[in-house]
């Protein structure tokens, strides 16, 4: 299992007019090398709704996707804080910590993260004061 | 299936302007040899290319009036967006006539066809539990099958109305050597038929452009009036928010609209929407290319277009469904091979300057990688890098 496809994209803080832009690219790449629809229907929800946490609640970060030769695709979302205090609680449908500003802008409706989990084949959040870090793993052949 | 594309290129009308290039919404067009090239298996037949192009060339042109020769009988379709630029049913009835002078034996309407797809698609979401895409027009349904395979299980594959109306014609004069003739509003309906683009599974015979047929329905103006009515139902087909469930129904009309629509609904943004009606021009079909109406006008015209009453006839549920509808086209190469290839047009990528000029006759720097993969373009054609190694030297 080796590497054969690597990026990473860059997510600024507040930046809710560009927020998007990195599952967009993410989108047009893995459309661009024939990922099946419905896999990357999910890659999609989970990417967009990932990077729009990390616009809204934390300082940014980097998302960093990784397509292995054996049809695995990783996507790792690194932000550098808050951190989420109750993770079992953040993963409730309809729980938001938003603030008015994102709410005002549509955001901030509570399913996130309860949606990003229901679209991945793996999923994994570790969060401390110093950030969160999220791991998703999509498999292409099942 | 897939349809050809209804774009003529004219070299001699050609001044290499590459705005056209730069336009189109799906990277169809590129320059070679000094000439632009229409890549069939992109084209969607947006039109976007034709009102760019100042110098007229590139152009939509439907099939021309001697075609009507060929048949016994002949029928004109005539577009509801069309019929609602008239102001009242005299207006209405003139311009019937006029249509009729230009050597058909009938001129009929599909307004009535219309309005009930669009009810159709109504029922067809509030059964569903996802959310649908309906869309009559041919330019949404390429779109989501060339790029947006993931919503292809979302759309209605609803027949257009010109095609059922083509069916029913046929069937009542079964034995007649019948011509459809259709009236088309833009470049993209041009398609929706047998000729001139060649797309042999449609049932439509010949596409008529506005453009080219509309001075010679004008000459015949004022010379008489067919009788005509139409139902209000009909009419309002012009207008889907009269006829679909509002609270969970989305309209999107211009281009870039659908397409901010389209990305949203791939990320699952718009789940709360039962149904989504998608129209690539503003104000729907009365905005085709080739008219030259206004919504607000149209709105005025269809409340007293349809003043009298007339029951609106209804049609057969299964004749309304279409097996003409793009399939996803299947790339046989494997996953591995294509990510390679993604990682060579990016080694590429970088040697490139990035402005995405045109200038070497592809849209964006990444098509001309593309294009070097495929050993189409050199890198030498790239303008900018040879102005910058030409200084150097």
């Amino acid at each position: 299992m080796s590497v054969i496809l690597h990026k990473e994209f860059e997510v600024i803080k507040d930046d809710y007019i560009g927020a998007g832009r990195a599952s967009s690219e993410i989108k047009s790449i893995l459309g661009s090398v024939g990922i099946p629809p419905k896999i990357m229907r999910n890659v999609a929800v989970a990417s967009y709704e990932a990077e729009i946490n990390m616009v809204i609640h934390a300082t940014g970060g980097i998302i960093t996707l990784d397509v292995t030769d054996d049809g695995v695709i990783k996507l790792v979302f690194h932000d550098n804080g808050p951190g989420i205090p109750d993770i079992k609680k953040a993963l409730t449908p309809g729980f938001s910590t938003a603030n008015e500003k994102a709410r005002s802008l549509g955001f901030g409706a509570g399913m996130g993260l309860p949606n990003i989990r229901r679209v991945t084949d793996e999923f994994d959040i570790q969060s401390s004061e110093d950030g969160t870090i999220i791991n998703l793993t999509f498999y292409v052949n099942e | 299936m897939n349809t050809k594309s209804v774009i003529n290129y004219t070299l001699e009308s050609c001044v290499r302007c590459m705005k056209c290039i730069k336009a189109c919404p799906t990277s169809a067009l590129s320059m070679k040899d000094n000439r632009i090239i229409v890549n069939t298996k992109e084209c969607v037949n947006c039109g976007r290319c034709v009102r760019e192009c100042h110098n007229k060339g590139l152009l939509a042109h439907g099939s021309t009036l001697a075609d009507l020769d060929n048949y016994e009988y002949t029928v004109c379709l005539v577009p509801s967006a069309l019929i609602s630029h008239c102001k009242n049913l005299d207006e209405a009835g003139d311009l019937f006539h006029a249509i009729k002078l230009l050597g058909f034996d009938e001129v009929i309407d599909v307004t009535d066809i219309d309005a009930q797809l669009l009810e159709e698609a109504n029922i067809l979401a509030s059964e569903s539990n996802t959310t649908l895409i309906a869309s009559f027009c041919p330019v949404v349904n390429h779109i989501i099958s060339k790029k947006h395979e993931m919503l292809m299980d979302s759309i209605i594959q609803l027949d257009y109305s010109s095609e059922i109306a083509a069916r029913m014609i046929k069937r009542k004069y079964a034995d007649k050597n019948v011509g459809v003739f259709n009236l088309c509003e833009c470049e993209a309906k041009i398609e929706l038929a047998k000729y001139p683009s060649g797309n042999d599974n449609y049932d439509c015979d010949h596409a008529l452009a506005l453009a080219d047929i509309f001075p010679l329905i004008r000459k015949n103006m004022h010379l008489g009036k067919e009788k005509v009515s139409f139902s209000k139902r009909g009419l309002q087909s012009c207008n889907p928010m009269r006829i679909v469930h509002k609270d969970n129904t989305l309209i999107a009309d211009g281009f870039d609209k659908v397409s901010s629509v389209i990305d949203m609904s791939e990320y699952g943004l718009l789940n709360e929407f039962k149904l989504m009606y998608l129209y690539p021009c503003f104000n729907g079909c009365i905005g085709g290319h080739m008219l030259w109406g206004n919504s607000f006008s149209i709105q005025n015209n269809i409340d007293e277009l349809g003043k009298e009453y007339k029951a609106p006839s209804n049609y057969e549920f299964e004749d309304l469904f279409s097996n003409k509808y793009d399939e996803s086209t299947t790339d046989t190469r494997s996953f591995k091979e294509r990510i390679n290839e993604f990682n060579e047009i990016n080694a590429i990528l970088d040697k490139l300057p990035g402005y995405d000029c045109s200038a070497c006759g592809m849209q964006t720097c990444r098509l001309m990688a593309e294009a070097i993969v495929n050993k189409e373009k050199d890198l030498k054609d790239c303008q900018i890098l040879s102005v910058l190694e030409g200084g150097k030297s």
